[in-house]
C-alpha cells in the first residue's frame, strides 16, 4: 500500500462527504471565475458596441464651426493620404429635436423627442456605416433609430417636424448676432427605422452603450434648411461658396490599423497636419479681402470680430512679409449726438477703434493718409478720462462733424448696446471730446474699415438692414441715408484701440478686421492669395477646435469601462463566495469530525500530526481541484446568467442588451485560483486545533477540547465582553452618521468615511449578536427539562442548540450575515419620486429640468426676456404665474459620465453656472466646506486651476476623482485646461457633468452661447403645465420632472441593489444548506438520544418538534441579529426621505429562508426517525 | 550490569481539570516490565486503567513522574520522535478496533509500516503471515465491515504487532465481544505476545481473562497495586 492508494481510498470511500465539498469549491470556483468572466463580457462587448457603432470611421473631427464641405475631398487629394486613409466623408452632426403631431378630433397630440443626434450624410458617409440594405436618406427623407422611433411612436411613412439650431457666423451674444431665430423646424418624412443592431442606428462619437436617439436626413436637404448650402456667384456675392460642413469622417486603408490609442493618436496628429496644409481660410471663417486701389489687404471674420489666434497668426505672417499690419475694431453706435445739442444727432454710424499712429503723416501704410480739417490733433489720439468714466477723445469725420454741429474740443455723445448674459441690449452712454475732424476723402472714406457683414453691410438703406436689434427707425435721419447710400459702412469716427477695448471688448476677442500692407512690387489681388494661404499655414486648425480625434482607438480604449465589471461582480457576489467558503469549511470540518477517530489512529500507529495534516490536506487538494475543474466550467454557465441578467432583470444597470459571453482561459484560471485559495484556506481553518486534542480524545470522537465548567463560564463572559464593546461601537457609529459627523471624502480606494462606517457599523453590530449568541451558550443554566408538551420540548430544543457552540455560533453567523446584507440593500434602495422639492436635497428644490437643442438667449425670468420668447399671451402668463425661478446653463457638450454610461470617460459635459444659481445655493453637497459651497466657482485666482462642482457619483465612479483632485479637460481650441473638484454634490440632478462658473465658461467656450440647460423652480402640482408650455413655445424645448431625471439615475444605483441582492439571496441559500447540513450532522450524531425518546414514550411529532425547534431558534437568532444589524447600520438612510425599502419582498425572502431551513431540519429529523428504533438502540449501545 | 527493567514507571501522576478541582486518577504508579512478560491491569471504571495504558503507550503525557521503554523516555521526545517512537516500539489494540473502513483487512494492518519505511512486497508478507496465524489469511481482501467483531479485533492485534513492537497495549480488548469470542482473543493476545517476545500490559475488567496473566494487578486510589506474586 503507498500514499496515493491510501488517499484515493480514502476519498473513494468518504465519496458523499467529498462531493458536498467538491459542490462547495465549484460553487466558490464558479462564483468567482464568473465574475471575472462577466467583467471580460462586459469589456468584450463594449469593444463590439464600439466597433458596430463607427462601422469603417476612424477618425472624426467635429467643430463648433462650419467649413468647407470640399475641405473633405482636397483632404483627400492630399499627398501622403492615401498611404494610411481610405476615404473622408462630411457631414454635419447637431443636437436637435423632433416633434410628431397627431391630429385628434379635439387638439393634436404631439409626442417629443430632445436630445437627438442629428446626422446629415451622403453616401459618402452613409459608405463608412453598417445599415444593412437600408440606402442613404435623400430629399425629406430621415431615417430614425429604434429608440427615437419608440420615443416618438411614429413609423415609416408617418410625418416629424425636425427642430434644430440655426447655425449663425456671428455669435449670438455679441451685438449682431442673430438672436430672434435661432431654429429651424424641417418637416421630414420617416423613411426606415433603423433596427437596434444597425451600427448606423447606434452611431455616435461618444462612447456610450445606450441606444442612442439619431435621426439621419440629407445633407444637402439640412444645408439648403440651414442656409449653408453651395452659393453661386450674384451680383451681391460675386464669388462662389462652398456647401458647409461641421463634421469629417475618415477611414483607415487598413481596418485593422490604429485599435492601439497610441498609434491612432499619432495618425489623427498626422490627419490634421495633413488638414492644416490643405485649408483655407474660409474654413475658419475668415476673409483675405484685397483693396487694389488702397493697397492692402484686409483680414475679416465671417463671425464679425477675428479670433485673437488669427489676429496674432496674421501678425506674424506680415512680420515675415516685412510689411505694416494694424488692426482695426469697429462698432455699431447707436446714436452719437452733440452734448450740448441733443437735436443734433446721427443715428447707427460705425465707429472704428485704430492705433493711434495711423494718423500720423509719417505712417500712412497700411490705411494711406488722413486729411485733416484744419490742423492735426497736437497729441495722438488717446483714451482721455474714459477709464475714469470720463470723456474719452474721439476723431470725427467731416460728415458728422457737420451732423452734429461739431468741431475740434467739442463734446459727443455715444449711444451703444452692451449684450448681457441672456442676450439683453443695454443701452450705455459715453461722452468724447473731438481732438479733430478728418475730410471726407483719402483713408477716412475707406469702406473697407468695417467688415462685410451680411443683410447689413450689403443693403441699400438702413432701412432694409436685418435688424440685429429692435431699430429706432423714426430717428433715422435723411442725412443718415444719404450718407449710407454713399458711403455705407464706413466709419463716421475713430476712436482709439484701447478706448475701443474699455468700451466694447468681447470674449471673442477686439478686432474687426487687420489690415496688412501691399508689398509694393505685388498686386493686392496676388498678394490677398499668397497672404491666405501662408495664414493658413500658421495656423494649427486643433488651435481652432478642428482636430482629429481617433473616435475608434478611443472607444475601444473606453471599452475598458468606467467600471470594472469582473470587480463589481465578486463584489456583488462576495456573499456567495464568503457563503461557499464557510460552506467548505463546515462541509470538509463535518466530514472530519466523523473521521477523527481515523486521525486518532494514524496518530496511535505512528503518524506524526504533520504527516497526517498532510495527508488530510493532499486530500483536501484532489478535492478542491476536482471542484475548481468543475466550477470553471460551471463559471461559464454563472456568467451566462449574469449576463442575461444584465440584458434582461437588471438592464438598468447598464442599458444595453448588446452584451454577449466573451470567455478568456487567463480570467477562468485566476477564478480558480482564487477559489483554491479559498477552500484551501477554508479547510486549512477547519483543520486548526486538530492537532492540540489528545490521541485519547480523537479515538474518542472528540473534534473540540472538552471545556470544564469554569472555561465555559470564563469563555461565555469573554463572549458577553466582546458584544458589550461591539454594541457600543455599533450605537456610538451609529449615533455619529445620524448627526452627519460621518463625511463622505474618500478614505480610500473609492470608498468614503460614511461607506465604510457603514461596514464597520454592520460588522460590529453582527459581531455584538454573534457574540451575545456565544456567551448565551455559555453561560445558560437554565433547567431545559421543565414543563411539558410542546413548550417543554422547545426549552429542551433551544437547549440542544448549546450541544456544538462552534457549529451553532458559525450557523448563526452563516444566516445573520446573509440576512444582514439582504436587509440592508433592501434599505438602501431609494425612491425620488416620493422627495419633496428642497433646497437642500438633491433636486436643489426645483421640480423641473429642461434641455434644449436650441439655445435660448432670452432671460425666462423677466418680462423682456419672455416677450421675446412669446410668453406673454394671457395663457403663458398664467402658467408660468406660480414659477418662482428658471436657472439657465450653458453647455458644452461632452461624455455622459453619468451612472447610465459605463464606458470611461475623460472629456464630460459642463455647465457653465449662472452669477443668479450662485447666489441661490442650495442642493445637497458631500464633504463640501462652506455654507454656500456654490461660491467656491467664482474663486480661484488667474492661472490656478479653474474650480467646478460635479456629483459624488460622476466624480468617484466614472471620472474616479475626489474633492480638491484637478483634472484636465479640453477648451474649445482643444487646448489643455485644469480644473478642480472644489465641492461634490450629493445625489443629484447634476449627474454626469462638471459644473463651472458661467464667466469661465465663456472664456472657455466662447461659441457654446445662449442656455441649454434649465431648472425650474415651481410647485410639483403645476409642473405639468410649465413643462407643456416650454415644450411647446421654445423649439427644441424638451423638459421632465427632476424626480424623473434622479430616478433614472437611481434605477442604476436600485437595479445594482437588486443585483447585489439576488446574489446575495443565492448566498442565503447556500446558507440555508449550510444550516441543513449541520442540522442532519446534529440529528445522526443523536440518533441514538432520539430513539431512546422515543422509547421512553416520546412520538415521532414530538421528536420532530423538539428538532425544528432547535432549528429554528438558530434560524431565528441569524435573522434576527442579521436584520438588527442592518436596520440600525441603515438607520440614518432610513430616516432620510426618498428612502423606499421593499419591506414585503425583503420579508417575503426572510420567510423563504425560514420555511426552507425548517423544512431540511424535518427532512433530517425524518431521516432519523425512519431507522428501526430497536436497531438504533443496540447500534448506540 | 543490573538488571534493569525494559519497562519501568516510576511515581507516574495524572491530574484532570475538573469543576470541583483538579482531579487525580493517577497518584503515583510504579511498574517495571521485562520483554515475554505479561500483565494484566484490572480495577472499577474511572479508576485510570486506560489512562494510565495511554501513558505508557505515548498517547497521553503524565502530569509527574517518569516512564522508560528501553531506556528511553518517550516524552523527552519531540512530537515527530514520538511518533516514530510509537510506531516502532508500542502496538496498541483498543477496545474499539479502530479499522479504517475504507482500506481491507490486509492494508489496515500493513497501516503501522505505512507510518514507517512503507508498506512494501515483504511487509506484505508479513502482514499476510500475521492473519494467517489468527485465521484470516481467507479475508485480506475484505473490508472491515464484512468481518465480525471478532475478526476485525485480531485484524487490530495483527496491525498492532506488524513493526514488532517491543511493548503491546490492550485497552479492554474483549469488552465488545461475545464469551467465546473473548477467550480466543486474550488467548490470541497472550500467544502472539510469548511468540513475539512482547511486553503485554492488558486493560480489562474480565477477572476470567487477567486470571490467565502471569501478572496481575489492581488501580484502586490512583495506585497500582500488585493482585498475586509475580514481577510486579
Amino acid at each position: 500500500m503507498t500514499h496515493a492508494r491510501f488517499l484515493l481510498q480514502t476519498l473513494r470511500f468518504h465519496w458523499r462527504a467529498n462531493l458536498a465539498v467538491v459542490l462547495g469549491v465549484a460553487t466558490a470556483t464558479a462564483v468567482v471565475a464568473g465574475a471575472l468572466v462577466v467583467g471580460d463580457s462586459v469589456r468584450g462587448s463594449l469593444r463590439d458596441l464600439t466597433l458596430v457603432r463607427l462601422g469603417r470611421i476612424d477618425h472624426a473631427l467635429q467643430s463648433p464651426r462650419f467649413f468647407r464641405e470640399d475641405l473633405a475631398g482636397e483632404l483627400a487629394a492630399r499627398p501622403g493620404f492615401a498611404d494610411h486613409f481610405s476615404a473622408t466623408a462630411p457631414a454635419i452632426v447637431l443636437p436637435a429635436s423632433l416633434e410628431r403631431r397627431l391630429p385628434t378630433a379635439d387638439a393634436p397630440v404631439v409626442t417629443r423627442a430632445g436630445r437627438v443626434n442629428l446626422y446629415a450624410l451622403d453616401d459618402r458617409l452613409w459608405q463608412l456605416l453598417q445599415h444593412g440594405d437600408c440606402a442613404a436618406p435623400v430629399g425629406n427623407q430621415v431615417l430614425l433609430s429604434q429608440r427615437l422611433a419608440a420615443q416618438l411612436e411614429c413609423a415609416p411613412g408617418d410625418d416629424v417636424l425636425l427642430i434644430v439650431e440655426l447655425p449663425s457666423a456671428i455669435p449670438r451674444d455679441s451685438l449682431l448676432g442673430e438672436r430672434d431665430e435661432t431654429s429651424r423646424q424641417l418637416p421630414l418624412k420617416v423613411k426606415a427605422v433603423l433596427p437596434e443592431s444597425s451600427g448606423a442606428g447606434r452611431l455616435g462619437l461618444q462612447p456610450d452603450q445606450q441606444l442612442p436617439q439619431n435621426a439621419m436626413v440629407s445633407l444637402s436637404t439640412l444645408q439648403a434648411a440651414l442656409g449653408i448650402e453651395a452659393r453661386r456667384p450674384t451680383r451681391r456675392q460675386p464669388t462662389a461658396g462652398s456647401a458647409r460642413v461641421n463634421a469629417l469622417f475618415v477611414a483607415n486603408r487598413d481596418p485593422a490599423a490604429d485599435l492601439d490609442l497610441a498609434a491612432a493618436r499619432t495618425d489623427a496628429e498626422h490627419l490634421t497636419a495633413e488638414l492644416q496644409q490643405a485649408w483655407r481660410p474660409a474654413d475658419f471663417n475668415t476673409r483675405v479681402v484685397a483693396d487694389p486701389q488702397r493697397a492692402y489687404v484686409s483680414i475679416e471674420s465671417e463671425r464679425m470680430i477675428l479670433d485673437p489666434l488669427i489676429v496674432a497668426a496674421a501678425e506674424r505672417v506680415a512680420a515675415a512679409w516685412g510689411v505694416a499690419a494694424s488692426p482695426v475694431s469697429a462698432y455699431l453706435a447707436n446714436e452719437l449726438f452733440r452734448v450740448t445739442d441733443a437735436s443734433s444727432y446721427s443715428m447707427y454710424s460705425i465707429v472704428a477703434g485704430v492705433a493711434p499712429e495711423i494718423f500720423a503723416r509719417a505712417a500712412p501704410l497700411p490705411f494711406g493718409r488722413f486729411d485733416f480739417v484744419g490742423e492735426p490733433p497736437a497729441a495722438p489720439l488717446g483714451e482721455g478720462g474714459l477709464a475714469a468714466g470720463g470723456p474719452g477723445e474721439i476723431i470725427l469725420n467731416a460728415w458728422l462733424a457737420e451732423d452734429l454741429h461739431a468741431s475740434t474740443g467739442d463734446l459727443v455723445g455715444m449711444k451703444f448696446h452692451l449684450v448681457g448674459s441672456h442676450g439683453e441690449l443695454p443701452e450705455e452712454q459715453r461722452q468724447f471730446r473731438v481732438v479733430g475732424v478728418v475730410t471726407m476723402n483719402a483713408a477716412a472714406a475707406d469702406r473697407g474699415l468695417t467688415p462685410e457683414v451680411p443683410g447689413i453691410t450689403d443693403v441699400d438703406s438702413l432701412a432694409d438692414w436685418d435688424q440685429p436689434f429692435p431699430m429706432k427707425m423714426t430717428r433715422i435721419t435723411n442725412r443718415d441715408e444719404m450718407y449710407w447710400t454713399r458711403y455705407k459702412a464706413t466709419p463716421k469716427a475713430f476712436v482709439s484701440l484701447k478706448s475701443a477695448e474699455l468700451l466694447w471688448n468681447s470674449h471673442y476677442g477686439q478686432m474687426t478686421s487687420l489690415r496688412v500692407a501691399r508689398p509694393p512690387a505685388e498686386h493686392a489681388p496676388a498678394a490677398a492669395g499668397r497672404f491666405a494661404s501662408d495664414l493658413a499655414r500658421a495656423l494649427n486648425p486643433a488651435d481652432l477646435g478642428l482636430a482629429f480625434r481617433p473616435v475608434r482607438a478611443q472607444g475601444l480604449a473606453a471599452s475598458a469601462g468606467t467600471t470594472d465589471f469582473g470587480g463589481l461582480f465578486i463584489g456583488f457576489s462576495l456573499f456567495l463566495v464568503l457563503s461557499a467558503t464557510i460552506l467548505i469549511g463546515l462541509l470538509f470540518r463535518l466530514g472530519l469530525e466523523r473521521r477523527v477517530g481515523d486521525v486518532g489512529l494514524l496518530l496511535a500507529v505512528g503518524f506524526s500530526f504533520p504527516r497526517v495534516r498532510r495527508l488530510l490536506l493532499a486530500e483536501a487538494w484532489l478535492i478542491v481541484l476536482t471542484g475548481a475543474a468543475l466550477g470553471a466550467a460551471a463559471a461559464v454557465g454563472y456568467a451566462w446568467l449574469m449576463i442575461y441578467g444584465l440584458k434582461t432583470w437588471w438592464i438598468g444597470a447598464i442599458g444595453t442588451r448588446f452584451l454577449d459571453l466573451h470567455v478568456q482561459a487567463g480570467s477562468l484560471l485566476v477564478g480558480c485560483l482564487i477559489a483554491i485559495g479559498v477552500g484551501i484556506g477554508a479547510i486549512a481553518y477547519g483543520l486548526r486545533g486538530l492537532g492540540r486534542l489528545p490521541v485519547r480524545g480523537l479515538l474518542l470522537g472528540l473534534s473540540q477540547p472538552p471545556q470544564t465548567p469554569g472555561q465555559q463560564q470564563r469563555r461565555g463572559r469573554r463572549a458577553g465582553r466582546v458584544a458589550q464593546i461591539a454594541a457600543l461601537a455599533a450605537v456610538a457609529l451609529t449615533v455619529a452618521g445620524m448627526s452627519g459627523r460621518l463625511g463622505s471624502q474618500e478614505a480610500f480606494a473609492g470608498f468614503s468615511w460614511r461607506i465604510i462606517s457603514f461596514f464597520v457599523m454592520g460588522i460590529a453590530a453582527l459581531v455584538a449578536g454573534l457574540a451575545a449568541f456565544a456567551a448565551w451558550i455559555d453561560s445558560d443554566r437554565a433547567p431545559a427539562v421543565r414543563g411539558r408538551g410542546a413548550g417543554g420540548l422547545l426549552r429542551l430544543g433551544i437547549r440542544n442548540s448549546a450541544r456544538h457552540r462552534a457549529r451553532s455560533v458559525l450557523t448563526v453567523g452563516l444566516i445573520a450575515a446573509a440576512t444582514f446584507l439582504i436587509v440592508a440593500i433592501a434599505a438602501g434602495h431609494r425612491n425620488p419620486a416620493v422627495e419633496e422639492p428642497r433646497r437642500d436635497s438633491g433636486n436643489g428644490g426645483f421640480t423641473l429640468v429642461g434641455e434644449s437643442s436650441a439655445p435660448v438667449l432670452a432671460d425666462l425670468n423677466t418680462a423682456a426676456g419672455r416677450e421675446k420668447l412669446d410668453l406673454v399671451d394671457p395663457h403663458s402668463a398664467t402658467v408660468l404665474q406660480p414659477v418662482t425661478q428658471i436657472v439657465s446653463f450653458t453647455v458644452n457638450p461632452g461624455e455622459n459620465a453619468s451612472c447610465l454610461n459605463i464606458y470611461q470617460t475623460s472629456q464630460p459635459t459642463i455647465l457653465g453656472v449662472p452669477r443668479e444659481m450662485i447666489a441661490r445655493g442650495g442642493f445637497k453637497f458631500a464633504d463640501t466646506p462652506g455654507v454656500n459651497p456654490w461660491v467656491t466657482l467664482e474663486q480661484g485666482a488667474e492661472g490656478e486651476p479653474i474650480p467646478v462642482l460635479g456629483d459624488m457619483n460622476t466624480l468617484q465612479y466614472s471620472l474616479h476623482v475626489g474633492l480638491g483632485a484637478v483634472l484636465e479637460i479640453r477648451d474649445e481650441q482643444n487646448q489643455p485646461v485644469k480644473v478642480r473638484v472644489a465641492g461634490m454634490l450629493d445625489g443629484s440632478v447634476f449627474q454626469g457633468v462638471l459644473l463651472m462658473d458661467a464667466r469661465r465658461f465663456e472664456q472657455l467656450f466662447p461659441s457654446r452661447v445662449g442656455s441649454r440647460y434649465f431648472l425650474v423652480d415651481v410647485p410639483s402640482a403645476r409642473a405639468r403645465e410649465v413643462a407643456d408650455l416650454l415644450e411647446s413655445k421654445l423649439p427644441g424645448f424638451d423638459a421632465e420632472p427632476v424626480a424623473a431625471r434622479l430616478a433614472d439615475f437611481l434605477a442604476v444605483q436600485n437595479t445594482y441593489l437588486s443585483t447585489f441582492q439576488a446574489l446575495g439571496g443565492l448566498g442565503l441559500l447556500l446558507g440555508t444548506i449550510g444550516l441543513a447540513t449541520v442540522m442532519l450532522r446534529n440529528v445522526l450524531e443523536r440518533r441514538g438520544e432520539l430513539a431512546l425518546l422515543r422509547a421512553i414514550g416520546f412520538r415521532n411529532s414530538g421528536l420532530a418538534w423538539l428538532v425544528l425547534a432547535e432549528n429554528s431558534f438558530l434560524l431565528g437568532c441569524g435573522l434576527a441579529v442579521g436584520s438588527a444589524a442592518a436596520l440600525l447600520a441603515m438607520l440614518p438612510q432610513l430616516l432620510s426621505t426618498g428612502a423606499d425599502c421593499p419591506w414585503k419582498s425583503v420579508a417575503a425572502i426572510l420567510g423563504t429562508v425560514f420555511v426552507v431551513g425548517a423544512s431540511a431540519a424535518l427532512l433530517a429529523v425524518a431521516t432519523a426517525i425512519r431507522t428501526p428504533l430497536l436497531a438504533t438502540l443496540r447500534a448506540e449501545s | 550490569m543490573p538488571d534493569t527493567p525494559d519497562l519501568e514507571l516510576r511515581g507516574v501522576c495524572k491530574t484532570f481539570p475538573a469543576a470541583g478541582g483538579a482531579l487525580d486518577i493517577l497518584r503515583g504508579v510504579d511498574l517495571n516490565l521485562r520483554r515475554g512478560e505479561d500483565l494484566a491491569v484490572m480495577g472499577p471504571s474511572g479508576s485510570g486503567k486506560s489512562t494510565l495504558l495511554y501513558i505508557v503507550g505515548g498517547l497521553d503525557r503524565p502530569t509527574a513522574g517518569r516512564v522508560s521503554i528501553l531506556g528511553q523516555d518517550p516524552f523527552s521526545l519531540s512530537e515527530a520522535a514520538l511518533a516514530r517512537f510509537r510506531n516502532s516500539q508500542i502496538g496498541f489494540v483498543f477496545q474499539e478496533h479502530y479499522l479504517l473502513p475504507q482500506c481491507t483487512v490486509l492494508e489496515n494492518v500493513l497501516l503501522p509500516r505505512l507510518a514507517a519505511a512503507g508498506a512494501d512486497d515483504s511487509a506484505a508478507l508479513r502482514a499476510v503471515q500475521l492473519l494467517d496465524r489468527v485465521g484470516l489469511a481467507h479475508r485480506v481482501a475484505h473490508r472491515p465491515a464484512e468481518l465480525s467483531g471478532g475478526e476485525r479485533q485480531r485484524v487490530a492485534i495483527c496491525r498492532a504487532l506488524m513493526n514488532e513492537p517491543p511493548v503491546l497495549l490492550a485497552d479492554e480488548p474483549t469488552g465488545n465481544l461475545d464469551h467465546a469470542s473473548a477467550r480466543a482473543i486474550g488467548s490470541l493476545l497472550l500467544e502472539l505476545s510469548h511468540e513475539q517476545n512482547t511486553m503485554l500490559i492488558v486493560v480489562t475488567h474480565s477477572s476470567e481473562l487477567a486470571a490467565r496473566f502471569s501478572h496481575r494487578a489492581e488501580l484502586a486510589d490512583g495506585r497500582l497495586v500488585e493482585r498475586a506474586a509475580g514481577a510486579v
